[in-house]
């Protein structure tokens, strides 16, 4: 998250907006946004449906809970998922990515 | 509580491994390394400065890291004695200008190591750094729980409109004495640093 709001000036060259997701509760990540200095939207996924929905594998660490791996989408403004990665997000490769969407002119 | 005790006690050790896991010295990198006639080093083909005396290691992170690349040297004294500097091309915090950046820094400055240190600023002037502006901070922290403290100078400077910067940590014990040589060694890294291709971002 850190990476990303780092990186919020040159989304906004690329015509791109990041939100985040995570299972912690509104309150929870209300504190966290505040203590971090993040800006953009946090969703908060309690039942853990934004992770199914983008198909992202429970965490085995965590069984019975609706936890989820690390994963980085981006979606383009026809609202088709262009990119998928999962694990640490590689914010160079993202850079590239959206940079190139932007150039096609598929802006995200 | 035994049991209780002993799985904080083994989730400690996982974390502490973990972390240190991430950075290995290496006095011998050679092939990142090249030297010049001139007494600098050129690093990866990208930067050039004049390198601290031979008791300090090469320090370098293996992947994912929180700073590029740095030296480390272990002070006399009892532990946790010793010095490290490091060059970090994406500092903690967003801000791109140097004020803001340096209050967000310093929220989440040394956080992995300890997170009971108070660390107050000791002084704060503009310097040059690379042919442009810069901020140089010296910062000093207490850890009354571990009994230690350390003493820290961060440079913020920046390369394309991005912030970078370089910092050197010494940590002592609490009654120890901190050492100027290990700041002046540092002073000439940061002093004599230069950028020897454009970075990633300046290139987008």
């Amino acid at each position: 998250m850190e990476g990303h709001q780092r990186n919020l000036y040159l989304y906004d060259r690329f015509n791109t907006r990041v939100a985040g997701v995570s299972v912690d509760d509104v309150t929870t990540l209300k504190y966290w946004a505040k203590s971090m200095d993040v800006t953009f939207p946090l969703l908060s996924n309690v039942t853990g449906f934004l992770g199914y929905f983008f198909g992202v594998p429970p965490s085995p660490e965590i069984k019975g809970y609706p936890v989820f791996d690390r994963r980085t989408v981006i979606i383009d403004k026809a609202g088709i998922i262009r990119y998928v990665k999962d694990g640490t997000p590689d914010y160079k490769d993202i850079l590239l990515f959206l940079k190139k969407l932007n150039q096609e002119g598929g802006k995200p | 509580m035994r049991t209780k005790t002993f799985v904080i006690l083994c989730c400690l050790s996982f974390i502490t491994f973990w972390i240190a896991g991430c950075a290995t010295t290496d006095r011998s990198e050679k092939s990142r390394v090249k030297w010049t006639p001139q007494g600098t080093v050129i690093w990866d083909n990208e930067f050039e400065f004049l390198p601290p005396p031979k008791e300090w290691s090469i320090l370098t992170v293996e992947a994912g890291g929180e700073f590029g690349f740095g030296f480390m040297r272990v002070d006399k004294g009892a532990f946790p004695s010793q010095s490290t500097f490091v060059y970090d091309e994406e500092p903690f915090g967003y801000a791109l200008n140097f004020e803001k950046r340096q209050e967000e820094y310093f929220k989440r400055y040394l956080w992995t190591t300890a997170m009971t240190l108070d660390m107050k600023v000791l002084e704060k002037k503009k310097v040059t750094v690379v042919g442009g502006e810069g901020l140089a901070i010296v910062a000093e922290g207490k850890d009354p729980v571990k009994k230690e403290k350390v003493k820290s100078k961060v440079v913020f400077g920046k390369r394309g409109e991005r912030v970078v910067s370089w910092y050197l940590t010494q940590w002592r014990p609490l009654d120890g004495t901190y050492d100027d040589s290990a700041f002046q060694v540092f002073d000439t890294f940061w002093g004599s640093y230069k950028y020897l291709k454009k970075s990633f971002y300046e290139t987008l």
